[in-house]
């Protein structure tokens, strides 16, 4: 086992972990401020990819592909939450699961009816083909820029989130709903707000994450079911448990896959049940926030 | 349907019912231009799905790896007949729901921790766990990506004789055998002191644990037992098909077999029966019809996006209320 494996490791470690954490986060918005868990996160990550790889392709820039992700996903979103999401806050948890894991499946196949099954290589932007040293490790330029983005956008949703006036109506909304809409803040539209925001971290996600993936109709159940353990790992309703326990879960994969590459998936299941049995709250979830 | 009081004895009709229907299925199939084989197939889903609904429909939990027993019971039945080790089917079947049992009972401690949303996205991570050991580290006994080819059709040896299954219509007696023979332990159960509890849990577990019943204690027993039904099913698919595919352990397959249920009817037992009907002669039917040949998933999915924001008591569900309003206008 050479060095400059496990340092190549590492680093995938990182890029893959950064994204699992921005997906995760974007569950855990939706999830934490609106006690709604969205089981067509994946699917959305995966809408994302297309629209950025549709229009990054016909306009050959990987910037207009990664904003038309964003926004296109944004509107869909606000859509869905208007003509389905809405309906579903007040019914069992139960409820929602399904009716977005059902939406999961008409997302994937309306997708799979437009573009067929293929698998579909995205080529790596031009300003993130080469590669760079690190210590004496030629790394592929790409993934650091994607740690680069992902940090990005974790801060602003963080500054969105803790630092202005819509964050703070979201987070009183969640607290007491009744008492904001009596203060005469229009509650719903906040909701709206967050459901979008979500389903557009997720399509932030599966366009920057398109170059090293790949697209596919089903690209997102991966990464769905690989960001439930992020959340698990790292605390459910925590911003920083997502950060770090994508990271956590990126390495568990990466390093294993190098030593091991048949336990590379299984790793992650082994270390949330170990998880699960010895801090059941998460790295950094709060005890009865569950 | 309306369940009966705890310790009821009446209302052996059901069963009935259901013995009949089994009877007369393979030629309503037939009526439908449909084999035997569309039938036995449903059965096996049904079978599956009475687990889920033990689980799911009467207890409210909403596990998504039920895969992982379906496809666990499956491949250790199969890996036990292929290889000689049993050679009765019905041992290897009951060995292989027992495995499956025991995962159940394993994952369920765990998953179990958790609740509501947490119980969803733990289920899900394990039955990727057992997708991905499937795949991977366990590949010289499933057959990877291969499936397991070769599984025996049921066979049962009384020692003075030997009983063949093996035609498709025999498969779809052996199989029909043990769906009824589930259908009536389901029920049994169901109506049964534990059973009340389990509703009891439903509707409020907090109130449950208040009354002194060992909560945890009663959702670990029905999640076995639903681990137990999925093994079983596995073992049939196996045996059915000649081949078990690696596919039975997927997400795909956890989310199907729910959708079916929900499709069907939670809590009654027989609506993952009609769920799978519905689903598996749809899909069928909807394959063969060109135009929208590629899109029949598409159509469920729609479909069952709707039946969850309407009819959220499924096919069954809907005909019981429209009886009831029907019994009481009369």
């Amino acid at each position: 086992m050479s060095v400059h494996l496990i340092e190549a490791q590492l680093l995938n470690g990182v890029a893959l972990g950064s994204i699992l954490a921005l997906v995760a986060l974007g569950l855990t918005i939706t999830f934490g401020l609106l006690g709604f868990v969205n089981f067509a996160h994946g699917a959305f990550f995966m809408v994302g990819a297309y629209a950025g790889w549709v229009v990054y392709t016909k306009t050959d820039s990987f910037f207009a592909g990664i904003a038309t992700a964003i926004v296109f996903t944004f509107v869909l979103g606000a859509v869905i939450e208007r003509v389905l999401i809405r309906f579903y806050y007040d019914r069992p948890k139960e409820d929602q699961i399904l009716v977005t894991f059902g939406l999961g499946i008409v997302l994937v196949e309306s997708v799979r009816a437009i573009f067929g099954g293929k698998t579909q290589l995205v080529q790596t932007p031009a300003w993130g083909a080469s590669v760079v040293q690190v210590a004496d490790l030629f790394y592929p330029q790409y993934r650091l820029e994607v740690v680069g983005i992902v940090a990005i956008t974790l801060v602003t949703l963080w500054l969105i989130l803790f630092k202005t006036r819509i964050g703070l109506i979201v987070r009183a909304g969640i607290d007491d709903a009744l008492i904001v809409n009596i203060l005469g803040i229009n509650v719903h539209r906040t909701f709206l707000l967050v459901f979008a925001l979500g389903v557009a971290v997720a399509g932030l996600s599966g366009v920057i994450d398109a170059p090293i993936l790949a697209v596919y109709p089903d690209m997102g159940t991966g990464v769905l079911v690989q960001s439930f353990v992020v959340v698990v790992i790292g605390g459910v309703g925590s911003f920083s448990g997502a950060i770090v326990g994508g990271i956590v879960a990126g390495e568990i994969i990466s390093l294993t896959t190098a030593f091991a590459p048949d336990y590379g998936q299984v790793m992650l299941y082994v270390a949330m049940a170990l998880v699960l049995i010895l801090r059941p709250q998460g790295l950094l979830g709060v005890e009865g926030r569950a | 349907m309306k369940l009966g009081p705890v310790g009821d004895r009446s209302g052996l009709w059901v069963e009935g019912a259901v013995a009949l229907f089994l009877i007369a299925f393979p030629t309503i199939v037939a009526f439908l231009n449909a084999g035997t084989d569309l039938a036995t197939r449903i059965l096996i889903l049904g079978l599956f799905g009475l687990g889920v609904d033990l689980i799911f429909g009467f207890t409210g939990l909403l596990s998504f790896g039920q895969a992982a027993f379906y496809g666990s019971g499956g491949f250790i039945t199969g890996y036990l007949l292929i290889h000689n080790i049993v050679s009765n089917s019905l041992a290897a079947l009951a060995l292989g729901t027992l495995a499956a049992a025991f995962f159940g009972l394993v994952i369920g401690a765990l998953a179990l921790r958790q609740t509501g949303v947490y119980f969803a996205m733990l289920t899900l991570a394990f039955g990727e766990l057992f997708y991905f050991l499937d795949l991977s580290p366990l590949r010289n006994f499933t057959g990877s990506e291969n499936g397991m080819p070769g599984v025996p059709k049921p066979v049962v040896p009384l020692g003075f004789t030997t009983l063949d299954f093996t035609s498709s219509m025999g498969t779809y007696i052996f199989v029909a055998i043990l769906y009824f023979i589930g259908f009536v332990i389901a029920r049994r159960i169901v109506r049964s002191p534990f059973g009340a509890v389990l509703r009891a849990i439903f509707e409020n577990p907090e109130r449950a644990a208040a009354v002194g019943h060992s909560v945890p204690r009663y959702k670990l027993v029905v999640f076995t037992i639903a681990a137990a039904y999925g093994g079983l099913a596995g073992g049939l698919l196996g045996m059915f098909q000649g081949y078990m595919p690696y596919e039975a352990l997927s997400i795909d397959q956890s989310g199907e077999i729910i959708v079916m249920t929900v499709i069907g009817g939670p809590g009654t037992l027989i609506g993952p029966l009609i769920g799978a009907a519905v689903w598996t002669y749809l899909r069928q039917e909807l394959q063969n019809i060109d135009a929208i040949a590629g899109i029949w998933k598409l159509i469920l999915g729609l479909v069952f996006v709707l039946l969850i924001t309407g009819f959220r008591r499924g096919i069954v569900g809907a005909i019981l209320a429209l009886t009831h309003r029907w019994k009481s206008e009369s």
